[in-house]
């Protein structure tokens, strides 16, 4: 005769209620059918179009460019979040904020103020042309409009870490004899990895799937700079969803993979710091 | 703290200049570019981009869109916080992680799945043009679109607070015969106030930037459902350069805007600790 | 009888919070529940507020069942182990909020509230937030919110736990006073077995889901029931084999034999013992200076016990022989406590 338990705080069927049917609207209704297009296709379909050739060089050109970015915003994230946390300097204030940019700026008008610095005319391209190396229209193009779109993610990753240690570590480290360069690479990096991975993680992630900043600076020759968004993006110009929908489902899995990479390291961080 | 005070003065230079030298051509640079390349061909010309009939449209449908995201993710975001912060139920985990779901899709995809959802090809599609609905390639994908990628905006900021917060306080106004819309005006929503607040110009910042997503679902019809990010784009990609970056000024204003009050709502969150 | 719990049960998954309770209450009283943590002591106390729902049993208050009425109309007064003042109101808001929901007159609101304020001794502190007050100010402050709408019945969950030990001993004094004032019968949750007898007029003892024993703070403290309530009170040691030790009755079945720093005398080998016939000699382990008493930890006939001497008896050393007397012993048997005195006690005058 067990009832369901009465709740002391009221609003537990509405909120649910209004959870559920909005969640279901914009997301719940949207994956499903997604599943169930996804299970007309044929399996050869799929493969087919996956396997192609301009296709394949496209998720090369997306991985690496992603990941060369990201490597770069993991360095450059934890230098910024040290420099914020730790020192005291003029323009801090705006230096802080400006980080998050990238999440304020809409992504076509960075992509286009990124392409015009960077083509041979542009302040940058000018300087670089010189040396007779091209960035507008090229892989480099297309990791630095990446790098710009990633610049948030590991900083503001690592800074909340970087505030909660109060520095009591490093002492009792060097008060142990350690240097200061030993007592950052034992002491502090081991606390903020897990935080940077996490910032790198999603960066990864993000810039994978970026579009809107890529477009203009890419060029998109195909097999050269054409990223997987944009293939995806001409299919449905096309009105090809099935092709769209299999290239997309190889990019979802692979954002799928790198949320439950994340989740490990934080839960293996978990783990060591709670001792569950 | 004076952690300033301890290590290496050259160190320390040597990463403050790296940390600015890094911006400024990351970040400040394009910013200045947007602006200088606005003006390029003197003020009357970028007026005239800016008073443009399309680019005032493209302003409207933005602002539409912004607002309807915003108020669709509020209702969402108090509604799924208070959820999931002030009860205990099964699934709880699962819901928190459907909730995240939009913003690790690129928003490409997240244009694809809303055209397999309500276009040609989808099974509700009958039905929508029986009720004279047309979502696909008008302004409705485009609302939804912008829904979709600031899906959990505003319920991602509130959660963390609500979390530490706990529920002692609910639990002792309710334990006094307070009603729910009491409990949440008078103990939760001071709690929440500033964080609501951030979520709030998150959403809208990301709202009237978005571009993939709502690339797909509008079918660039211009003056009909461009807003301004597709607006920069077809006038870029007509090398109609000065029009597309004084176009692109607006943004950047309101970016900086952005920028500034969440700065302010930071501060002013972290006094209220 | 005001409360009434009738074979109350209530698990959280596999852990058995409640096994089978059942208890009264007399209206008016001051009832400590008193058990380890993980007893079960704060599920009960939630349950009688409603803010848990049992699987199974009634909950009965002034002679009605409220199992099924919600926590905000059963007309309690809760106040909060970490107090759940409300962080964005001021000590007056507080304190006028449940006034405030259940609309009641503005012009009464104020004269309540500030009665109350003048009651816990907090006046001019009204504009204060709860941050901006000192752990027992607060505690002041939940205990007036929660009287407020005038409660038939006040529960305190663990009500001094997060107060320092020296403001902690004056709130004792000072709520067990208020209480009595009022008049209000009132439930508190502890795990401090001094604050339970010092505070409550009644105690109940939970341990493991189930109640122990009821009684009054003496009744509990001189004749434990169970097992459990023997070994809970006092600073009690165990000893091995209590049949060594002289002239106690031997029992059948006896588990454990427990005894409390009072029911023992340390003598030195040249001071006067009274009962000198029945003493065990044991070795002084460790000796420790306690202020008001020494504490001495003993072994005799293989246990380790711990006594105290004053301190105006002559001092005892590490290592030294001394007498060891036991008044008293309380011996187990399965579930059940017997009191066992040294019967050398009642023969002494014979002896002499």
């Amino acid at each position: 005769m067990k009832k369901t338990a009465k709740r002391v705080i009221p609003g537990f069927g509405l909120s649910l209620g209004i959870t559920l049917t909005m969640l279901s609207i914009i997301v719940i209704i949207p994956l499903i059918s997604l599943v169930i297009y996804t299970l007309k296709l044929s399996p050869k379909e799929i493969i087919d179009t996956i396997t192609n050739a301009r296709v394949m060089s496209s998720f090369k050109v997306s991985i690496l460019t992603a990941f060369i970015a990201s490597i770069v915003n993991l360095i450059m994230g934890v230098v910024l979040a040290w420099v914020l946390v730790r020192y005291d300097f003029p323009l801090k204030v705006i230096l802080n904020g400006i980080i998050e940019l990238p999440f304020a700026l809409p992504t076509a008008v960075a992509g286009i103020a990124l392409t015009s610095l960077t083509t041979d005319n542009g302040l940058i391209g000018k300087f670089f042309a010189k040396f007779g190396i091209e960035i507008a229209y090229t892989k480099a193009g297309i990791t630095i409009a990446l790098i710009f779109v990633g610049i948030p993610f590991v900083v503001r990753a690592v800074q909340p870490v970087l505030e909660k240690l109060d520095g009591s570590y490093e002492e009792a480290a060097q008060t142990m004899g350690a240097s200061r360069f030993t007592a950052f690479r034992r002491i502090i990096l081991p606390e903020i990895f897990p935080a940077a991975i996490t910032g790198f993680g999603l960066a990864f992630g993000r810039c994978i799937g970026e579009y809107g900043s890529v477009v203009f600076i890419a060029g998109n020759m195909p097999y050269k700079t054409e990223i997987t968004p944009l293939i995806i993006m001409s299919k449905l110009q096309e009105y090809n969803y099935s092709q769209a929908t299999a290239i997309a489902l190889v990019l979802l899995i692979f954002s799928f993979i790198i949320l439950f990479v994340i989740s490990l390291v934080q839960h293996r961080n978990a783990k060591i710091l709670k001792g569950g | 703290m004076d952690n300033d005070k301890k290590g290496n003065p050259i160190v320390k230079w040597l990463l403050i200049a790296l940390s600015f030298i890094f911006v400024v051509l990351f970040l400040v640079l394009p910013l200045v570019t947007v602006i200088t390349q606005s003006l390029r061909s003197g003020f009357e010309t970028y007026k005239k981009a800016v008073t443009d009939s399309y680019t005032v449209k493209a302003t409207v449908l933005t602002i539409e869109a912004t607002v309807s995201a915003v108020a669709f993710n509020t209702i969402f975001g108090i509604f799924a916080a208070w959820l999931i912060t002030k009860f205990k139920f099964k699934g709880k985990k699962f819901l928190t992680a459907l909730i995240d779901v939009p913003v690790t899709i690129s928003p490409v995809i997240a244009g694809l799945i809303f055209l397999l959802t309500f276009g040609r090809q989808s099974v509700i599609y009958p039905y929508l043009q029986s009720m004279g609905l047309k979502i696909v390639f008008a302004v409705p994908g485009v609302v939804l679109a912008t829904i979709f990628v600031t899906f959990p905006f505003i319920s991602r900021e509130l959660i963390p607070v609500l979390e530490t917060q706990g529920t002692d306080e609910e639990e002792a106004a309710a334990l006094m015969g307070a009603k729910g819309f009491t409990i949440f005006r008078r103990i939760t929503f001071p709690h929440i106030k500033w964080a609501f607040l951030y979520g709030i110009v998150l959403c809208t910042a990301r709202a009237m930037g978005e571009f993939g997503a709502v690339s797909v679902l509008s079918g660039h019809l211009r003056g009909k459902t461009n807003t301004l990010p597709l607006h920069v784009e077809i006038l870029f990609n007509e090398f109609q350069y000065v029009p597309a970056f004084a176009v692109s000024s607006i943004l950047v204003m309101m970016a900086v805007i952005v920028l500034a009050i969440r700065s302010i709502l930071e501060y002013r969150g972290k006094k209220a600790e | 009888m005001y409360v009434e719990l009738k074979n109350i049960n209530k698990s959280f998954g596999d852990f058995k919070a409640s096994d089978n309770v059942s208890f009264e209450i007399e209206k008016g009283t001051l009832v400590g529940l008193l058990g380890p943590s993980g007893s079960g002591k704060t599920t009960i106390l939630r349950m009688i507020a409603g803010l848990e729902t049992p699987d199974s049993g009634d909950i009965i208050i002034n002679g009605k069942r409220v199992n099924d009425v919600p926590a905000g109309k059963r007309g309690i007064g809760f106040v909060f182990q970490n107090y759940a003042l409300f962080r964005y109101m001021t000590v007056y808001d507080n304190i006028a909020f449940g006034l405030t929901v259940q609309k009641v007159d503005k012009r009464k609101i104020d004269k309540r509230v500030n009665e109350l304020i003048e009651l816990i001794g907090l006046k001019g502190l009204e504009k204060r937030y709860p941050s901006q007050l000192s752990g027992g100010q607060r505690q002041r402050v939940a205990f007036a919110r929660a009287l407020a709408p005038n409660p038939q019945l006040l529960l305190l969950d663990e009500p001094f736990a997060a107060i320092d030990a020296k403001v902690r001993q004056e709130l004792r004094t000072w709520l067990k006073d208020m209480i009595q004032k009022l008049g209000v019968t009132s439930i508190f949750v502890t795990h401090d077995q001094d604050e339970a007898i010092e505070v409550a007029d009644t105690i109940i003892i939970t341990n493991k889901g189930k109640i122990e024993q009821v009684g009054t703070p003496r009744e509990i403290y001189t004749l434990p029931k169970t097992a459990f309530s023997c070994s809970f009170f006092g600073n009690a040691s165990y000893l091995n084999n209590y049949e060594k030790f002289l002239s106690f009755d031997k029992i059948e079945g006896v588990e454990k034999a427990i005894v409390r720093p009072e029911f023992i005398k340390i003598t030195k080998k040249d001071e006067f013992q009274k009962y000198v016939a029945s003493v065990s000699e044991g070795v002084v382990e460790q000796v420790m200076f306690r202020g008001d008493t020494t504490e001495v930890i003993v072994r005799v006939n293989d246990s380790v016990i711990v006594a105290k001497r004053g301190l105006d008896e002559p001092t005892i050393d590490v290592g030294e022989k001394v007498n060891v007397f036991i008044y008293r012993i309380f011996v187990t048997v399965g579930d059940n406590a017997y009191l066992l005195e040294n019967k050398n006690l009642n023969e002494s005058s014979v002896v002499i």
